[in-house]
């Protein structure tokens, strides 16, 4: 069977293309890459916080598995914690996976198999991570299909596994689920290199335009069409429809979550209205005429919100049908009379149908519902807000954010309006006060009168990173001197104000970080503004480089940055990748400072993509709510064993020095999380003046804001040239008390040879 | 009387689905009583310790009480450190919340003054979903240890805690009369 497999393998990647050997990995199974992660995990503990007690998955259950108790079936509380990371990151793959598989297939029908991959003049490494891990250089739509069939053919084993009775250990859960989050990587890359190629988003150019961003941002007095979701093809078909009625102007088109992003990318003149947390409040305003549902993180009761709301409401994906009939295969002015007479909401498969019933909707419904759009007055809140005394606290208890709502909507009755509206920074938007407040308050609406209406600008997403960008910055990257390259991903579930994102992002960029933003977290970073009203995406650089601002797009292009860190070792260090993921993963894990932040997680798609980087090398922040993820990944600092493979001698050096410190962990505030970010950064491969700099960034921010010197300075000074020399009397001092010893600097450390791989030693070397 | 054992505390989110939940401390001394019977307790201040009034104190305040009755070292995580700094106190240590409880896990840990594994951990200030993640995990993965959540939203998956105290008067009543009762066991 394996040599059928092989035979097979080498016709999908076309073995023969000569652009690169094929490495030791092509297209891996399930246990290819199993020593890869066990080594992870020998260094990177599994820490597992369990929400339940209990296991309730098969019939046998419910078992208790606290103590020492196991399942009747066997399994223990760590394996089954491990199991559900697994089905939840399969969760998010697939959620990726199916995204991908929709958009390529639709752009196959419209463009044909055989439609060019060309990302432009900047762009020859076109997909690092499909090269990486499948040995496929993409040429077509139809050679991005083959990536999408290779994560659904893994899928089915990874799915199988999670049945009870199935695997049992938690490391081997852990390695699964390392395997499900680097399939969404080679997912996610297929969707958005298909959308650009297919719908001619922006590529090798890095000044995009800046777009409206913000609730406020929409023109009332238009009709307006509301998309939400993370699938933008049903929203490019509105914009083309739009364009070929010359109505482009004439009507408003914004976006809830990352189809704003990537309808922003194909029509500059569509507007952002939010992330996630935004979508119940901005519904509940009426401003929409007509809502368009995609797929992905849309809350689940839209179709009773646009009801409410008296806006019409047409669902675009097989994913969410919501029950409701599938108007596909009827006449466009039938569903348009049912959709304006009856009220009535449809499922419609068909984008370009879809469009015209959105468009044409929203043009007879807007002169009709002026009167709903307006928004709450402080007078109407107040007289909303009457039967509040504060004192009942029910809302407070129910809010998965725990937000003092209580105090907010009792200060708003007597015309106060200062604490909802700080209240409004930080809510999720997920309704549960409402629903609890036994005097049927509703706060939402509420929120209107008291949240700011202003405009912001973001720029829009830009897609991948320009090999002549990794050329300039490969070697500071690599030696340290530039401090580090962050991406913040992922969902708006924040712990604090929403504006948080953004001072983290500038620290970072004035410290001249490279800063890359994709998702909901590159909305959230534009939300605020400095004196002279500009946000980050208007102060800082937009090119990939030292202290940059750079949205790469929707969560989809999260992808380009992990990208980033491959094309490092690939084109700037020469090292080949095609079907050699260890050897990537081992020189990002030793030499590329990069870490990622999800600030406010909340769905399994960024388990996926976190669990994905990890195996990648890249250390995750998390925000507090990542707790409920419910496993992290940590060293033990110190006390491990840091002894890697001096690349050059060939012989196994202690280190000494906990570096990348751990590889998924939470943090509890933004201050906690503004220097764990940067102390994620230190590589070992940084040289003496790169980690002088490194540490420059780690003291200044430890001092700004948690105050005196870090005291794990001792772990990552490795010579005294090293220390900064703004704080050297002080931390010679401190180094002295702690009893520091000096350690060894590897110019060409490897973790390949400290575990059994395919990969020799040799390869690591160019 | 036996006291009860927590399923509902303040936050719902906090909610016990399973078998094995807190020992509700309503009384302090006998709160004052777990403290003084342990061996090597640690405390570990959350930043609402900073940020969260009592009267016309910080919680920090009292907090800072609880820990030199016993001489209970600190662990100061979040952003803690800056304000005991400004009152002149230095912690034993600063790990954030997440990593402190890693190390807590592990038996064979120094602990945060070097005299082997802490048996018995307070807990103030953290966020209270995070906390409960955090007492989960100690619950699982911690049988060495004990710990005891002094926060008024009360905590299901500590060994310890409080009943869920709304009034600010109790809450502080509660606090000054730990403070008050400590010492008794010991003498
Ligand atoms: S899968 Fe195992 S632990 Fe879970 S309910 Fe079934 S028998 Fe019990
Ligand atoms: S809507 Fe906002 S304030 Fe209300 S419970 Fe949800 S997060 Fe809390
Ligand atoms: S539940 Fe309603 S009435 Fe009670 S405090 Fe909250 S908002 Fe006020």
């Amino acid at each position: 069977m394996q040599k059928m497999r092989d035979a097979e393998i080498k016709a999908i990647i076309r073995a023969e293309d000569a652009w690169e050997p094929v490495g030791p990995t092509p297209m891996p199974t399930l246990t290819e890459l199993r020593n890869w992660d066990f080594r992870l995990l020998n260094t990177y503990e599994p820490f597992y916080a369990p929400f339940c007690d209990l296991c309730c998955l098969c019939t046998y259950g419910k078992c208790d598995l606290t103590g020492n108790k196991k399942g009747a079936c066997g399994i223990d509380i760590a394996s089954q914690q491990a199991r559900w990371i697994l089905i939840c990151s399969l969760m998010g793959t697939a959620a990726h996976g199916a995204h991908g598989r929709h958009m390529i297939d639709h752009l196959i029908e419209k463009l044909g198999e055989d439609k060019k991959i060309d990302l432009g003049s900047q762009v020859n490494v076109e997909a690092p991570i499909i090269r990486t891990v499948m040995g496929l250089k993409p040429k077509t739509l139809g050679d991005l299909r083959k990536a999408i069939e290779y994560v659904e053919r893994e899928m089915i084993h990874l799915v199988s596994a999670t049945h009870m009775g199935q695997e049992g250990d938690y490391r081997d859960f852990e390695s699964k689920a390392f395997h499900a989050g680097m399939l969404d990587h080679v997912a996610l890359e297929a969707a958005d290199i298909a959308q650009i190629v297919g719908y001619g988003l922006p590529t090798s150019v890095a000044d995009t335009p800046l777009v409206d961003l913000g609730w406020g941002a929409i023109d009332r007095t238009k009709p307006t069409i509301v998309v939400v979701g993370h699938n933008a093809v049903t929203a490019n078909a509105i914009i083309d429809y739009l364009r070929s009625n010359d109505l482009y102007d004439q009507v408003e088109v914004g976006g809830l979550c990352c189809t704003a992003h990537d309808v922003t990318r194909y029509a500059g003149g569509a507007k952002v209205i939010g992330p996630l947390s935004r979508q119940r409040f901005f519904l509940k305003a009426g401003l929409a005429d007509v809502v368009v549902t995609d797929e992905q993180c849309v809350v689940t009761d839209i179709p009773q919100l646009a009801k409410a709301a008296g806006a019409a409401m047409i669902a675009c994906s097989d994913k969410i049908c919501y029950g409701l009939e599938n108007a596909s295969a009827r006449e466009t002015g039938e569903i348009l009379r049912a959709v304006l007479e009856e009220q009535k909401q449809f499922l419609i498969l068909d984008p370009e149908k879809a469009a015209e019933v959105i468009v044409r909707a929203a043009l007879e419904l807007a002169p009709k519902r002026r009167a709903q759009k307006q928004l709450v007055t402080k007078e109407e809140g107040a007289m909303l807000a009457a039967k509040c005394r504060g004192t009942c606290e029910e809302c407070n208890r129910v809010c998965p954010n725990l937000l003092p709502v209580s105090l907010g909507v009792s200060q708003a009755r007597h015309g106060n309006f200062a604490k909802l509206g700080e209240l409004f920074m930080r809510c999720h938007g997920c309704a549960k006060c409402e629903e609890a407040c036994v005097n049927h308050i509703p706060i939402l609406r509420l929120m209107q009168a008291a949240a700011t209406w202003e405009t912001y600008k973001m720029r829009s997403g830009r897609g991948p990173i320009h090999d002549v960008e990794i050329r300039k910055v490969g070697s500071p990257i690599v030696l340290g001197t530039i401090p580090g390259v962050v991406l913040f991903a992922g969902c708006s579930n924040f712990p604090g104000d929403i504006d948080d994102l953004a001072w983290l992002a500038e620290e970072l960029a004035r410290r001249k970080f490279i800063v890359t933003l994709s998702g909901c977290a590159a909305m959230a970073a534009a939300m605020s503004k400095d004196a002279e009203g500009k946000t980050i995406y208007e102060k800082y650089i937009p090119e990939f480089d030292a202290g940059c601002i750079v949205n790469v797009g929707s969560c989809v292009s999260n992808a380009h940055v992990v990208g980033a860190a491959i094309k490092i070792a690939n084109i700037f260090a020469g090292l080949p990748n095609r079907a050699n993921f260890e050897l990537m993963s081992d020189y990002i894990l030793n030499r590329v400072g990069a870490c990622g932040v999800v600030w406010g997680p909340y769905s399994q798609k960024a388990l996926a993509i976190g669990t994905g980087a990890v195996r990648w090398g890249i250390p995750i922040v998390l925000g507090p709510h990542g707790s409920k993820y419910r496993r992290l990944f940590m060293s033990k600092k110190e006390a491990g064993d840091w002894t890697v493979v001096d690349g050059r001698t060939r012989q196994l050096v202690d280190t000494a020095e906990p570096t990348p410190e751990h590889m998924m962990l939470v943090t509890e505030t933004k201050e906690r999380a503004l220097v764990t970010i940067i102390k994620q950064c230190f590589r070992r491969n940084d040289t003496p003046p790169g980690r002088a700099i490194k540490l420059n960034s780690y003291i200044s921010a430890y001092k700004q804001v948690i105050g005196g010197l870090p005291d794990d300075l001792q772990n990552f000074i490795r010579t005294e040239k090293e220390i900064p020399i703004v704080y050297k009397r002080e931390v010679l001092a401190y180094l002295k008390e702690a009893g520091w010893q000096p350690k060894p600097v590897l110019s060409l450390p490897t973790i390949i040879g400290t575990y059994e791989t395919k990969v020799p030693i040799e390869a690591t070397i160019k | 009387m036996e006291s009860e054992t927590m399923v509902m505390p303040y936050y719902k989110v906090n909610v016990l689905t399973g078998t094995k939940a807190a020992k509700v401390i309503a009384d302090p001394a006998e709160g004052a009583a777990i403290i003084d019977r342990a061996k090597n307790p640690l405390y570990i201040f959350g930043p609402e310790v900073i940020a969260t009034p009592v009267g016309d104190k910080l919680l920090i305040d009292y907090a800072l009480k609880i820990a030199k009755a016993r001489d209970i070292p600190i662990c100061a995580t979040a952003h803690v450190k800056k304000k005991m700094l400004e009152q002149g106190v230095v912690p034993d240590s600063t790990y954030d919340i997440i990593e402190i409880i890693h190390f807590l896990k592990d038996k064979e840990w120094s602990g945060v003054r070097g005299k082997g594994y802490h048996d018995l951990v307070l807990f103030t200030g953290v966020r209270c979903d995070l906390a409960e993640r955090g007492l989960a995990t100690l619950k699982h993965f911690a049988p060495h240890l004990k710990t005891y959540a002094i926060c008024r939203r009360s905590h299901p998956n500590a060994d310890f805690a409080l009943p869920v105290i709304v009034k600010e008067e109790k809450w502080r009543d509660y606090l000054a009369g730990l403070i008050g009762a400590l010492g008794a066991f010991k003498s």
